[in-house]
C-alpha cells in the first residue's frame, strides 16, 4: 500500500536527515498522498454496486445521459464521490486540528461534543419537529454541532485562560449530557430513533450535491483558519509558556482552531451523520509519515482522510453486492487493522 | 387452556343467529350479550396448542396482527392494539368505525395493558406477534381468556381462515373466498395474453429504506399476483431470504430494464405512495423503458393479510393491466 511506503520512506527521514531533503520527501509523498486520492476519485466513479461498462460512464460524463444507467453515473455516483471528498477533507483536518489543539494524540473531532451536538440536534428536529428529510435536518445538525462547541468553548475558557484540559472536559461532560437527552427522546419516540438509524451509521450515498455546496463556503473559511493558525499550533505544542515567549497569543490560537474545527467536523457531520475513526486515525498516520510540522500533518490530513473515506466507500459498495454497507462501518473496519498494524510498527508519535 | 370460562358465556340460539346476521352485515351493535345461557366450546388449532374457545365467542380482544384481519371478517372487537396511522388511513369507513369503537390495549410492538385487557372481560383473544413476545406475555393472556396464537409465518389464507374459524365468522370468510376466486378467474381470462408473455417486476421502497434505496417486492400483494393469477415475476431462490429484504441502491434502478413492465406501490388516490417518491424522482427511473412508455404501473396494495384489501389489490391490478394496450405485452 502507498500508505505503508510512506511511512517508511519518511519515518527515518523524520528523526535523523538534514531539513531540506526531509523537506523534499514530504512533498514528494504529498504528490503520490494526492495522486492516491485522484486514482480513489476515479475508482469511486467506476466501482458500484451495479458493474457499468467503462464506455457508459464515459459517456455519461461527457454527453447528455439518455439511459438510466448514465443517469445512474451523474445522479448517484458521480455525487458521492463529491460528498466523499468534502467530507474526508472535513474530517481529516478537524482531527489533525483537535489533536493539535488538545495535544493529546488520542483526541477525535467527537470530544468537543460536535457529534453530540449534531445528533441531538437531529433527534429534536426528527422527533419532536416531524422533520424528515436529510435536507432537513441538516440544517440541525450543522446549527448543533457549531452551537455545542461554542457551549464548551466557553464552558472550557476560565479565568486563566483556556487549558485543552478543561476544554475537553468540557467537551465529554456537555457530550454525556446531550447523549442522556437524546437517548430519552430517542427512547420516547421510536418512530424517531428509526429515522435516525441510517443518519446515525454514518454515509456518503444518497447525499444529493444541493447538500453539500451550501456547506462548503463554511470549509473553505475553516480552511483558512486551519492553516492561519497552523504556526501558532506549532508552538503551542511545546507548551503555553514557550508558546507565550515567542508571542504566540494563545487564547485567540485555541478560539480560532477550535471555530475551525467545528465548522469542518460540524459540517462534515451534517453532510454525511456522524463517521468517526477517519478524524482520529489520519492526523495519526500523518503525523507518522511527517513529523510534528502542523502545516504537513494538515496538509497531508486533508489527502489521506478523503481517501481512506472513498476505500471504505467502494468497499462498502462491493462487500455486500448488490446491497451495501455505510461508509461509517466500513471506516473502523478498513481503518483500524491499519492503525493497528501502523502502531505496532512504530513508536507512536506523542505530541 | 379455557380455566377460567365465565358462567354467563354463551347465547340462546336466536341471539347468536341475530348477532352473526348482524355482524354480517356490518351494522349490528355487537357485544350485547344480554341473556346467554351456558353454551359449548369449539376446539381450534393454533400455534399454541389446541384451543378450546366459545362456540359464539362475543367479546373479542385482538393483539398484534389480529386486529385488522378479524375486522375485515366483519368481527368487532372489544379490544385491539395499536395499528399504524398508514394502516389505518387505507381502512374502508365501517371497518375504521370497528376498529376505532374498540378500547385499544396494546401498542403494536407487542406490548399489552394486561390488566386493561382482563377489564374487557374478553372470551376470546386472537394474538399474532412476534414469538418474543408472545414468550413474555403469553401464559399470562391465556389465564385472561381462551388465546388463540398464530406464528409470524402463517400464510394469509390459512390466517383468515383460521381467524374466521376461531371467531365463528366462516360465513363472511366463505362469502370473500369465493369473491377472491372469482376476481382471479376474471383477470387471468382477461388478460390470459400478457399474463403469459410479460416480464413483470414489483418494486417498493417503505418508510423504513435507508435514503437512497428500494427493493424488490416479492413478498406482499406481488406474491398474490405471482402465485394466485401466474405473473412471470422475480422471486428469491429457495431457502434464501426474499428479495425484499435486500435493500437495492438507487443506482441499481437500470437494471429494471430487463423487465417488460414494472408495478410500483401507489396510494388509494393512485398517486406513487410516499415512501416511494424519491424513487420516481430519480433521472434513473425517468429514463426507464417501461416508464417512458406506459408500462409503468401503480397498483394500490392497502393489505395483504385478508380477503378485504387483497380483493381491493386485485381491482387494482385489474385497472393497471386494462391500460396496457394487448399489444404491449410483447
Amino acid at each position: 500500500m502507498k500508505l505503508m511506503d510512506a511511512t517508511e520512506a519518511a519515518a527515518p527521514t523524520a528523526e535523523r536527515q538534514p531539513p531540506v531533503p526531509r523537506r523534499r520527501r514530504r512533498a514528494i509523498g504529498l504528490v503520490g498522498a494526492l495522486a492516491t486520492l485522484i486514482v480513489l476519485m476515479v475508482l469511486s466513479v467506476m466501482i458500484g454496486s451495479k458493474a457499468i461498462p467503462v464506455p457508459v460512464i464515459w459517456d455519461a460524463l461527457l454527453n447528455p445521459p439518455s439511459s438510466p444507467d448514465q443517469f445512474a453515473i451523474r445522479d448517484f455516483r458521480l455525487p458521492r464521490t463529491i460528498v466523499g471528498l468534502a467530507v474526508g477533507v472535513a474530517l481529516g483536518l478537524s482531527g489533525a486540528l483537535i489533536q493539535a489543539l488538545t495535544r493529546n494524540p488520542l483526541a477525535d473531532p467527537g470530544i468537543l461534543g460536535v457529534h453530540a451536538g449534531a445528533s441531538f440536534a437531529v433527534t429534536v428536529a426528527v422527533g419532536l419537529l416531524g422533520v424528515r428529510s436529510a435536507q432537513g435536518y441538516m440544517w440541525f445538525a450543522f446549527a448543533g454541532a457549531l452551537i455545542v462547541t461554542l457551549l464548551v468553548l466557553a464552558l472550557g475558557t476560565t479565568r486563566k485562560g483556556s487549558s485543552p484540559v478543561v476544554l475537553v472536559l468540557a467537551g465529554v461532560c456537555v457530550g454525556a449530557v446531550l447523549g442522556g437527552a437524546r437517548e430519552a427522546l430517542q427512547l420516547a419516540d421510536p418512530d424517531a430513533f428509526d429515522a435516525m438509524r441510517y443518519w446515525n451509521a454514518g454515509t456518503i450515498a444518497g447525499r444529493p450535491l444541493d447538500v453539500v455546496w451550501p456547506i462548503l463556503p463554511f470549509f473553505a473559511v475553516a480552511l483558512v483558519l486551519a492553516f492561519a493558525v497552523s504556526g501558532p499550533l506549532n508552538a503551542l505544542a511545546l507548551g503555553d509558556e514557550l508558546a507565550v515567549a515567542q508571542g504566540v497569543r494563545v487564547a485567540r490560537t485555541r478560539v480560532l482552531a477550535v471555530i475551525a474545527l467545528a465548522l469542518l467536523a460540524g459540517g462534515a457531520t451534517a453532510i454525511a451523520g456522524p463517521i468517526a475513526f477517519v478524524g482520529l486515525m489520519v492526523p495519526h498516520v500523518a503525523r507518522w509519515i511527517v513529523g510534528p510540522d502542523q502545516r504537513w500533518i494538515f496538509g497531508y490530513s486533508i489527502l489521506l482522510a478523503p481517501s481512506l473515506l472513498l476505500v471504505s466507500d467502494i468497499l462498502g459498495r462491493v462487500v455486500l453486492r448488490p446491497g451495501e454497507i455505510p461508509v461509517g462501518i466500513v471506516t473502523a473496519f478498513v481503518g483500524a487493522p491499519v492503525l493497528v498494524a501502523l502502531v505496532r510498527r512504530k513508536k507512536a508519535s506523542g505530541l | 387452556m379455557s380455566s377460567t370460562p365465565r358462567a354467563r358465556r354463551g347465547t340462546a340460539l336466536a341471539a347468536a343467529l341475530m348477532s352473526a346476521s348482524l355482524v354480517l352485515t356490518a351494522c349490528g351493535s355487537g357485544g350485547d350479550d344480554s341473556g346467554d345461557k351456558a353454551a359449548g366450546t369449539r376446539s381450534v388449532k393454533a400455534e399454541n396448542g389446541t384451543i378450546k374457545v366459545p362456540a359464539d365467542p362475543r367479546r373479542i380482544v385482538t393483539i398484534g396482527n389480529t386486529n385488522l384481519p378479524f375486522i375485515d371478517l366483519g368481527g368487532k372487537p372489544v379490544g385491539v392494539t395499536e395499528v399504524s396511522d398508514s394502516e389505518l388511513d387505507v381502512l374502508p369507513a365501517k371497518q375504521k368505525a370497528a376498529y376505532e369503537a374498540a378500547e385499544v390495549v396494546g401498542s403494536n410492538g407487542g406490548e399489552v395493558d394486561l390488566e386493561k385487557l382482563a377489564g374487557l372481560k374478553p372470551d376470546l383473544i386472537l394474538v399474532q406477534f412476534h414469538s418474543k413476545d408472545w414468550d413474555k406475555v403469553g401464559k399470562r393472556l391465556e389465564s385472561i381468556a381462551p388465546t388463540v396464537s398464530w406464528g409470524l409465518d402463517t400464510e394469509w389464507k390459512a390466517f383468515a381462515g383460521e381467524i374466521a374459524e376461531a371467531a365463528d365468522l366462516t360465513d363472511a370468510l366463505s362469502r370473500q373466498t369465493a369473491d377472491f376466486k372469482k376476481k382471479v378467474a376474471k383477470i387471468q381470462k382477461a388478460y390470459r395474453k400478457t399474463i403469459d408473455d410479460t416480464s413483470f417486476v414489483d418494486v417498493s421502497r417503505g418508510d423504513w429504506s435507508d435514503p437512497g434505496t428500494f427493493y424488490i417486492a416479492d413478498i406482499g400483494c406481488s406474491e398474490i399476483a405471482r402465485d394466485d393469477i401466474g405473473f412471470d415475476l422475480p422471486e428469491a431462490a429457495k431457502g434464501k431470504d426474499p428479495l425484499a429484504y435486500e435493500s437495492l441502491p438507487f443506482e441499481q434502478i437500470g437494471e429494471l430494464s430487463k423487465y417488460d413492465v414494472i408495478t410500483y406501490p401507489v396510494d388509494a388516490g393512485g398517486r406513487p405512495a410516499e415512501p416511494f417518491v424519491p424513487v420516481t424522482k430519480t433521472n434513473s427511473w425517468k429514463s426507464l423503458p417501461a416508464v417512458n412508455s406506459g408500462r409503468a404501473l401503480g397498483v394500490f396494495c392497502p393489505g395483504n393479510n385478508s380477503y378485504g384489501p387483497v380483493l381491493r389489490y386485485l381491482d387494482s391490478l385489474d385497472r393497471a393491466l386494462a391500460t396496457l394496450a394487448p399489444d404491449d405485452a410483447n
